[in-house]
C-alpha cells in the first residue's frame, strides 16, 4: 500500500493532463472524466482513512525514494493524524468542486486539468515529508491557481490572479530562504522532514528563531494572518465558484497544516519563541476580519473576511502550543474546509441565476427558493459557531487551549463571535427573509446536482458537530505528540 | 433504579421524531402525528422519572455517561436533580400541548415541526445534562431551529425579532463559552462534569468575575433588565407553540443554568454580586409589570408580564435560602405553565378573530366559555391567587424576602400590584361585556384546541393545591446549595 | 616553438569536425547552391548537414567527458568542464539551427554562409571552454565575436538589424580592447601566459600586485560584457531585438554561456588574489538581477523582454560564481543547462509565432491559447521556468543556486535573488495573462514543424531538469569539481 499515496498524487496530475488533450468536439466528456478522476481519490481517501491506525504514532503509509541523492532529497511521502483529515478534505472538495463547474464552458479540457493538477499539488503538501518536495508541491499549487483566476474568473480577474500570484510567491519564496537555511543549519544535510526532526532541537535558538520567521512568512500568507491577508479577498471574489471552494476550503489550510507540520517538530525552540506573536496577529485577523466582513455589501466578500476571521482562530489554537489548542486548530481547520466550502457553493449558485452578489439586490427569497435559502440558513449558523455543527467544536477547543496561555486573547476570540453573528445574520436577514425583492420572483431553486454537491459538506459538518471524535480519534496521537515538543 | 437511560430516552425521542419527520413527513398529518408520538414518549417518560425519583436521596439520579470529546474530556453525560426534573416535566409538557395547539398549522407542517422538535432536543439536553458542556451545546443547539421558527412561521416584524433575538442569545453565550473554558481551566482536572466542578473551591477574585460573566450570560436568557428588551420583540414575532416554549421554556434556561453554573459553582461571587442581582429583580418585576400594563396587544402584555415575573425567579436566586431558592424554581415551573396556556389561548383568539389588540376583542364570556375560564385561571395564577401555582411560588420568594429583605419585599410588591391591575383590566376587556364585531363570529375552542389549555390549567390548579410533591422535589435538590451559599 | 606530438590534436577532434563542417557547409553551397534561382527558394540541406555535423562533434565530445589532460604546453585544457560547455554548446546550437530551418530563408537567401557562421561561433566557443592560455582565450573570444557580428546584421532588409551589427561590433572592439588590455597588464606584470602558472604565480606573491590588480578587473570587466552583466548590459536590448530572431536565441545562451566557460578558468586561476571575490561577484550579480528584472517589466516586444530578462538570469549564474566553491559552480553549470533548455523553449514559440503572424509583440499573443493551445503551453512553461516554478528546471536551478549562495554565506544575496523572483514572476506571468486571458484572434495558427520539434526537445529538458534533475547534477559537480582539480 505504500504506493496509495503517491498514486493520489499521480492519477490527478497525469489523468489531469489527459483531460486538455479531448478533443473540443467531445467536451461533454470532460466533467465526468474529471468526476470519475477525483472520485478516485476520493474513495483513495476514504479508505486511507478506514485502514488507518489512529493508535499508532508516527507515519504510516510511508514511501521513500531517493530522488536527487546530491542533495539527500527523496520522494518521501507518509500520512499522520495531521495529514489525513486535510488528504480527505482535499479529496472531498475537489470532487465537489467538479461538480460544481457546471457552468464553465469556456477551454473546459484545460479548466478540469488545472482543477485536478490543484487536487494533486494540494494532496503533495498535506503528505511530503521531505522540505524540497513540500516546497515544490507548494508552488505547483500557485500555477494552476493563478490560471484559474484568471481565466474563468470574474471582471476584475487580471488583477485578483497577479495579487494572488504574486503575493504567495513572495511568502513562500522566504520559505524556501528558510528551508535553505535549515539544510545548512543542521549538521545531517538532508531535507528529509523525519531526519531533521531528531537534529534540529540542538540548534541555537537564535538560529532557530531567524529560520522560523522565514518559514513561517510564507506560511503565514497563505493562512492568511493579519496583515498579509489583502490577497484574500480580491482572489475570492474573482475566483470562479469551484475554485473559490477549494481556496477556501484547502489551500488556506496549507500555511496552518505547515505551521504544525515544520513548526514543532523541526524548529522547536524558534517555534515556541515566535507563538506570542502569532497569538496577537490571529487575534487581529479574527476581530478585523469579521469587523471588515460586517461592513461588506458583497456576499462572496462577506464570505472570504469571514475566512480571516476563521483562521485566526486555527492560528489562535496552534499559538496556544497546547494539546487543546491543537487539536482545536486541527478540528477548525477542517471544519472551516467544509463550511466556507458550503458557503462558497451557494454563493455560486445565487450568483449563477442572477448575476449578482450584492446583498441589497436580493430580499425574501426563502419564499421562492426555500431549499436554496435554508441552506443558507445552516451555513450562516454552521460558520457562527452553532453548537452541533463543526465550527463550533473548533472554535470551542480552541478557546480551551488557548484559555491558559493567553487568556485575554481568548477573551476577545470568544467576543469575536459576536460579530461573526452580526454580519451572518445580517446577510440572512438581508437576503433570505424580508420583503421579497420584486427581481428575484422567478427564482429556480436549488437543482439536484448543486443539492447533491452541498448534501455531504451539510452532512459532515452535523456529523463532525455531534460526533467530533470521529475526527479527533484520528488525530490525537500525532498532535499530542507535537503538543508534547512544545511543552507546554 | 434502573439501566434503561431513561435520560437518553426522553432527549432523543424528539431527535428521531424530527429525523422520522424529515424522512417520513410527507402531507398535512404525518409530521403532527409523529411530532405528537415523540411529545407522548418525551411527557411520560419524564412524568415517569420525576414519579421515582428519589426525593429522600435528593442528588443526580439516572446518570448516565458516554464519552464525547475524551481529549478535552468532554463527556456525554444526562442526570437529574430535583431542580431539573420539574423542569423536564414542563418543557415535555409544553411541547405535548404545543403541538396540539400547532395543529393548524399548514404552512410547511414538515419542517415546522422537526425544527419544534430539534428545539425541544436543544431545552431537553439543556434540563438533563451533568456535563457543562452538553448543556451549553444543547442550549445553543436550541438558537438555531428559534431563529427559524420565528423567522419563517412568526408574525410581526419577524426577521426583525429574529436576528434581534439571535445577536442577543449568542453575545449571551459568548460570555458563557468563557464561563466554561475559564472554569475548566481552573479546575484543571481536564473534565466538564458539574459534579466534580461543584467540588472545587475556586479563588475569591476568580469567583467574583466569572460569577459577572455568568450572570451576564444566562441573564440575557432569563431576561435581567436592561438585556430584555429582545425578549418581548420574541414572543411577539413567534407562532404560538414557539411562543410557549420560548416564553415557558426557553427562558427557564437562564435561571435554570444561572443556578447550576453561577451559584453551585461560586458561592463567593454570588454573595459579591447578590444585592445587584436582587435590586435587577426588583427592577425586573415592576418595570415590567408598568410595561405589560401600558401594552395594547395581548402578546404584549404576556410578553412584559414574563420579564416581570421572572423577576421573582432572580430575587430568588438572590436572596438564596431555602425558602426563597425553592420559590424561584417553583415559579421557573408555575410561571412555564402559566405563560404557556397564555400564549395557547392568545393563539387560538388571534387563529379566530385576526386580531390581538385588546381594544377589538371584548365579550369572550359569551362566545367562548371554555377559552373564557382558563384565561382566568391563567390570570389567577399570574396575579398569584391561592389555589394557583403562581400562589405558591410567589410566597415561597417572598418569605425569603421579607427574612432577608423587608424593604426589598415592599419595593417588589408594587409589581404584585400592578400586576393585579393590569391583568385584572385585561381579563375585564377582554372577557366581558358584548362581544366585539371580531369576536361575534367565533365559536369556542373544538375538544382538539381545547385539551392543551385543559391540561396545562389543569397543572396550574393542581399545582396550586397539592405544591408538596413538587415542592419536597426541588427542596431535597436545592438544600445543598442553600448550604453552600450560606457558606457552609 | 616546442614540438607537439600528433597525438594530441586527437583530443581536438570534435573542435576539427566543427571546423570542418563550416568549410563543408560553404564548399558543398558552391557546388550544389542552396538557394534556388529559378523558384526562389531556398533549400534546407544545409541546416540539416550543419545538425549531423553538430551531432557527430558532440559523439566526439563524449569520449572526453572523462578525461582530464593539458595541451600543446598547457594552451589547451581538457577536463570535465571543457566537455561539458562543448556539449551545452552543441547542444545549443542543434536546437538553434533546427528552429531556424523555415525561419533563415524568410531575411536571407545565404543560408549555407550563415548556418557555417553559427558552426563558426559555436566552434569559438568550444575553443574557449578548452583555453588555459591568455592569448588562445582571445582568439577564440574573437573566434565567437566575429561571426555574430555578421550575424547579428544578417537581415540586410531589415534596418533595426543593420543597427543592432553596428551596436554589437563597438561592443566587441570595446570589449576586446579591454580585454587584451587587462592581458597585456598580466602578462607584463607575471611573465607568463598560461593560466596555470598565472595562478601559481599569484599564489607565491600573497599581496596584491596593482598592476596584476588593474589587469584583472579589466579581463573581467570584459567577460562581463561577454556575459551581459551589469552594468556592462545596455548593448544587450537593441543587439537582441534587432538581430534575426534566430541569432538573438543563440546569442542568450550560447555566447553568454561562452562568456562563462572562460571566466570560470581566469576566476579559479585569480582565486588566490585577496580580494573579496564573494563581494565582487554578489555584488555585480545583485545588479544584474535587479537592473535586469527592472528593465524587463516595461518591454512590449517580447525580445526585448527576454533580453532584460537574460541580464537578470545573467545575475542568478554570477550568484553561483559568487559563492565560489565546487558547489557554486556546479550549479551554475546546472543553472545554464536549465536557462539554456528553458530559453530556447520561449525563443522556438517566438521564432514559430513571428513565422506565423510577422509579429513580437506581446499584445498580439492575445488569444494564443485559443489559436494553438500548445504552444501556448510550452510558452508557459518555458516563462515558468525561467520564474523558477518547481516541477521545471527553473526551479531546481535556482534552488541549488541558492543553496550554494547560503552555504557560502551569501544570505543578502539570497535574499535580493528571492525578492527578484517575485518581480520576474510578474512579467513573465503578464506574458502567459496575455496568451490566456486578453481576447484575440482565433484561427489556428500554422506550426513551423522543425521549430517545433526542437520546442519539444527543449520543453522535455525543462521538465525532465525540473523532476529528475540527478544526472544533470552529478554531471555538474563532476565538471566543477575538475575546475578546483579534483
Amino acid at each position: 500500500m505504500q504506493w496509495l499515496l503517491a498514486a493520489m498524487i499521480v492519477v490527478p496530475l497525469v489523468g489531469g493532463i489527459a483531460l486538455s488533450l479531448i478533443p473540443v468536439s467531445l467536451s461533454r466528456f470532460v466533467r465526468p472524466a474529471a468526476l470519475v478522476l477525483s472520485g478516485a481519490v476520493l474513495a483513495a481517501s476514504a479508505w486511507l482513512w478506514y485502514s488507518f491506525d489512529a493508535t499508532a504514532g508516527g507515519m504510516q503509509f510511508e514511501l521513500n525514494l531517493p530522488w536527487i541523492p546530491g542533495l539527500n532529497t527523496a520522494f518521501h511521502l507518509g500520512v499522520d493524524g495531521l495529514a489525513l483529515p486535510m488528504v480527505f478534505l482535499t479529496a472531498l472538495l475537489t470532487v465537489l468542486a467538479v461538480v460544481a463547474s457546471r457552468s464553465i464552458d469556456d477551454r473546459v479540457g484545460q479548466y478540469f486539468t488545472l482543477l485536478l493538477m490543484l487536487e494533486a499539488g494540494l494532496m503533495g503538501v498535506f503528505v511530503s515529508l521531505d522540505l524540497i518536495l513540500f516546497y515544490l508541491f507548494w508552488e505547483v499549487v500557485l500555477i494552476p491557481m493563478y490560471f484559474l483566476i484568471s481565466i474563468w474568473g470574474g471582471a476584475n480577474r487580471s488583477y485578483a490572479a497577479l495579487k494572488f500570484f504574486i503575493y504567495t510567491l513572495a511568502g513562500s519564496l522566504a520559505m524556501l530562504g528558510g528551508i535553505i537555511a535549515l539544510y545548512l543549519a543542521t549538521g545531517a544535510k538532508t531535507f528529509d522532514m523525519l531526519q531533521i526532526a531528531q537534529q534540529s532541537a540542538v540548534l541555537p535558538r537564535s538560529v532557530q528563531i531567524a529560520i522560523f520567521i522565514a518559514i513561517a512568512v510564507g506560511l503565514a500568507v497563505k493562512v492568511p494572518i493579519f496583515p498579509l491577508h489583502t490577497w484574500l479577498p480580491d482572489a475570492h471574489v474573482e475566483a470562479p465558484t469551484a475554485v473559490s471552494v477549494l481556496l477556501a476550503g484547502v489551500l488556506l489550510k496549507m500555511g496552518s497544516y505547515g505551521f504544525m507540520r515544520l513548526g514543532p517538530t523541526l524548529l522547536p525552540e524558534g517555534f515556541k519563541a515566535l507563538l506570542p506573536l502569532l497569538a496577537i496577529l490571529a487575534v487581529i485577523s479574527i476581530v478585523y476580519g469579521a469587523a471588515v466582513a460586517l461592513m461588506q455589501t458583497d456576499m462572496k466578500k462577506i464570505v472570504a473576511y469571514s475566512s480571516i476571521s476563521h483562521m485566526g482562530y486555527v492560528m489562535l489554537g496552534i499559538a496556544a502550543g497546547t494539546t487543546a489548542g491543537f487539536l482545536g486548530a486541527q478540528v477548525q481547520m477542517f471544519s472551516h474546509g467544509l463550511i466556507a466550502g458550503l458557503l462558497f457553493l451557494l454563493v455560486g449558485t445565487v450568483y449563477e441565476r442572477t448575476h449578482t452578489r450584492e446583498i441589497s439586490a436580493f430580499g425574501g427569497i426563502a419564499k421562492v427558493v426555500p431549499i436554496l435559502a435554508g441552506t443558507m440558513v445552516f451555513a450562516a449558523f454552521a460558520s457562527l459557531g452553532l453548537p452541533g455543527m463543526s465550527g463550533f467544536i473548533g472554535e470551542f477547543m480552541v478557546i480551551v487551549g488557548a484559555i491558559q496561555p493567553y487568556t485575554v486573547y481568548a477573551v476577545i476570540a470568544a467576543f469575536a463571535v459576536i460579530l461573526t453573528v452580526g454580519y451572518l445574520l445580517w446577510m440572512v436577514r438581508r437576503v433570505a427573509f424580508g420583503p421579497l425583492n420584486k427581481d428575484r420572483a422567478d427564482m429556480k431553486d436549488l437543482t439536484l446536482s448543486e443539492g447533491l454537491s452541498m448534501a455531504p459538506l451539510c452532512l459532515l459538518i452535523v456529523f463532525v458537530g455531534v460526533y467530533p471524535q470521529a475526527l479527533i480519534g484520528v488525530m490525537s496521537t500525532s498532535v499530542e505528540a507535537l503538543a508534547r515538543l512544545v511543552g507546554r | 433504579m434502573t439501566n434503561l437511560p431513561v435520560l437518553a430516552i426522553i432527549v432523543l425521542a424528539p431527535v428521531v421524531g424530527a429525523l422520522l419527520i424529515m424522512a417520513f413527513g410527507r402531507g398535512q398529518i404525518a409530521p403532527k402525528a409523529i411530532a405528537l408520538v415523540a411529545g407522548t414518549v418525551s411527557l411520560t417518560t419524564s412524568l415517569w422519572v420525576f414519579a421515582v425519583y428519589d426525593r429522600a436521596a435528593a442528588g443526580y439520579q439516572f446518570v448516565t455517561s458516554v464519552p464525547w470529546i475524551p481529549s478535552i474530556g468532554v463527556s456525554f453525560t444526562l442526570g437529574v436533580d430535583g431542580i431539573s426534573a420539574p423542569m423536564l416535566v414542563l418543557t415535555s409538557l409544553i411541547l405535548f400541548t404545543g403541538v396540539l395547539v400547532s395543529w393548524n398549522v399548514t404552512e410547511r407542517p414538515r419542517e415546522y415541526f422537526a425544527l419544534l422538535l430539534l428545539l425541544v432536543t436543544g431545552v431537553f439536553g439543556v434540563f438533563a445534562a451533568v456535563d457543562a458542556f452538553l448543556l451549553f451545546f444543547s442550549y445553543e443547539m436550541a438558537v438555531l431551529p428559534m431563529y427559524l421558527l420565528i423567522a419563517i412561521w412568526g408574525s410581526t416584524r419577524k426577521d426583525y425579532s429574529a436576528m434581534k433575538l439571535t445577536l442577543f442569545l449568542f453575545a449571551g453565550s459568548a460570555m458563557l463559552i468563557l464561563v466554561l473554558v475559564l472554569t475548566y481551566w481552573a479546575v484543571g482536572a481536564n473534565t466538564f462534569d458539574m459534579r466534580i466542578w461543584a467540588s472545587h473551591s475556586f479563588g475569591a477574585v476568580f469567583q467574583k468575575w466569572v460569577f459577572l460573566l455568568t450572570l451576564i450570560g444566562f441573564g440575557t436568557l432569563i431576561p435581567i433588565f436592561p438585556l430584555h428588551t429582545w425578549s418581548p420583540d420574541g414572543h411577539v414575532a413567534a407562532p404560538t407553540a414557539v411562543s410557549m416554549l420560548h416564553a415557558g421554556v426557553l427562558l427557564k434556561i437562564g435561571a435554570y443554568g444561572l443556578i447550576r453554573l453561577g451559584l453551585v459553582m461560586f458561592p463567593l461571587g454570588w454573595a459579591d454580586w447578590r444585592m445587584a442581582l436582587a435590586l435587577i429583580g426588583v427592577i425586573n418585576v415592576v418595570y415590567g409589570a408598568f410595561c405589560a400594563m401600558s401594552q395594547t396587544d395581548l402578546k404584549y402584555v404576556i410578553g412584559y408580564s414574563s420579564v416581570s415575573h421572572m423577576g421573582y425567579v432572580i430575587l430568588g436566586l438572590a436572596m438564596g435560602d431555602r425558602f426563597a431558592l425553592t420559590g424561584a424554581v417553583f415559579q421557573m415551573f408555575a410561571h412555564g405553565i402559566m405563560t404557556g396556556l397564555f400564549f395557547a389561548l392568545i393563539g387560538f383568539i388571534y387563529e379566530q378573530t385576526h386580531t390581538r389588540v385588546i381594544a377589538d376583542i371584548t365579550g369572550l364570556m359569551r362566545r367562548t366559555p371554555l377559552v373564557a375560564a382558563c384565561f382566568v385561571i391563567a390570570g389567577a395564577s399570574s396575579m398569584g391567587l391561592p389555589s394557583t401555582a403562581g400562589f405558591v411560588a410567589e410566597l415561597l420568594v417572598y418569605v425569603g424576602l421579607v427574612i432577608q429583605s423587608p424593604w426589598l419585599a415592599a419595593a417588589a410588591f408594587i409589581g404584585v400590584v400592578v400586576t393585579a391591575a393590569y391583568v385584572l383590566r385585561m381579563l375585564s376587556r377582554i372577557l366581558l361585556g358584548e362581544p366585539s364585531a371580531a369576536v361575534a363570529p367565533i365559536h369556542d375552542a373544538p375538544p382538539l384546541r381545547f385539551v392543551p389549555m385543559a391540561i396545562l390549567a389543569g397543572t396550574i390548579m393542581l399545582v396550586g393545591i397539592l405544591p408538596a410533591s413538587l415542592y419536597t422535589i426541588i427542596t431535597g435538590s436545592v438544600m445543598p446549595i442553600v448550604t453552600k451559599l450560606a457558606g457552609g | 616553438m616546442i614540438l607537439v606530438p600528433a597525438s594530441e590534436y586527437a583530443y581536438l577532434l570534435p573542435e576539427i569536425i566543427v571546423a570542418l563542417l563550416g568549410v563543408l557547409l560553404i564548399v558543398a553551397d558552391l557546388i550544389w547552391p542552396a538557394y534556388d534561382e529559378a523558384t526562389g527558394r531556398s533549400k534546407t540541406w544545409p541546416a540539416y548537414l550543419a545538425i549531423v555535423g553538430l551531432i557527430a562533434a558532440a559523439v566526439a565530445v563524449v569520449p572526453l567527458a572523462s578525461v582530464s589532460k593539458t595541451l600543446f604546453n598547457g594552451i589547451i585544457q581538457i577536463d570535465p568542464l571543457a566537455a561539458f560547455f562543448k556539449l551545452l554548446f552543441l547542444g545549443i546550437g542543434v536546437l538553434v539551427i533546427l528552429m531556424s530551418v523555415n525561419a533563415v530563408p524568410k531575411f536571407t537567401r545565404w543560408t549555407a554562409e550563415f548556418y557555417a557562421l553559427m558552426v563558426w561561433t559555436i566552434l569559438g566557443s568550444m575553443l574557449l571552454a578548452s583555453a588555459a592560455e591568455l592569448f588562445t582565450i582571445f582568439l577564440s573570444l574573437q573566434l565567437t565575436s566575429l561571426p555574430l557580428i555578421v550575424l547579428v546584421g544578417y537581415a540586410k532588409r531589415d534596418p533595426r538589424s543593420g543597427e543592432a551589427a553596428l551596436k554589437y561590433l563597438l561592443l566587441v572592439l570595446v570589449s576586446t580592447s579591454v580585454l587584451l588590455y587587462g592581458m597585456s597588464l598580466i602578462y607584463g606584470a607575471l611573465g607568463t601566459s598560461t593560466l596555470s602558472e598565472i595562478g601559481a604565480a599569484l599564489a607565491r606573491e600573497k599581496t596584491i600586485n596593482p598592476i596584476v590588480a588593474m589587469g584583472l578587473v579589466l579581463l573581467l570587466t570584459g567577460f562581463a560584457f561577454k556575459i551581459t552583466a551589469a552594468p556592462f548590459h545596455y548593448w544587450v536590448p537593441d543587439a537582441y531585438e534587432g538581430a534575426p530572431t534566430p541569432v538573438t536565441a543563440f546569442m542568450s545562451v550560447g555566447s553568454k554561456f561562452a562568456g562563462f566557460a572562460l571566466a570560470l578558468r581566469v576566476i579559479v586561476a585569480a582565486e588566490a588574489v585577496p580580494l573579496n571575490w564573494h563581494l565582487i561577484f554578489g555584488v555585480i550579480a545583485a545588479i544584474s538581477m535587479t537592473l535586469g528584472n527592472l528593465g524587463a517589466i516595461r518591454q512590449k516586444n517580447i525580445k526585448r523582454m527576454l533580453a532584460y530578462s537574460g541580464i537578470a538570469q545573467a545575475g542568478y549564474l554570477l550568484v553561483g560564481v559568487a559563492a565560489f566553491s565546487s558547489w557554486g559552480i556546479a550549479s551554475l553549470l546546472f543553472y545554464t543547462l536549465a536557462y539554456g533548455a528553458a530559453n530556447l523553449a520561449a525563443f522556438a514559440v517566438v521564432i514559430i509565432v513571428a513565422n506565423a503572424i510577422k509579429s513580437e509583440q506581446i499584445a498580439d499573443y492575445a488569444g494564443l491559447s485559443k489559436r494553438n493551445p500548445l504552444l501556448a503551453l510550452a510558452l508557459t512553461i518555458g516563462l515558468l521556468s525561467l520564474a523558477g516554478f518547481p516541477l521545471m528546471a527553473g526551479f531546481m536551478a535556482k534552488f541549488y543556486v541558492f543553496l550554494s549562495a547560503a552555504q557560502a554565506g551569501l544570505i543578502w544575496l539570497v535574499a535580493i535573488g528571492v525578492i527578484n523572483s517575485v518581480i520576474s514572476a510578474y512579467y513573465y506571468l503578464r506574458v502567459a495573462f496575455v496568451m490566456y486571458v486578453s481576447e484575440g484572434p482565433a484561427e489556428p495558427m500554422k506550426i513551423d514543424p522543425q521549430a517545433a520539434l526542437a520546442l519539444c526537445v527543449a520543453i522535455a529538458g525543462v521538465l525532465f531538469l525540473g523532476i529528475i534533475p540527478q544526472a544533470a547534477m552529478v554531471a555538474a559537480a563532476r565538471a566543477a569539481a575538475s575546475l578546483f582539480g579534483g
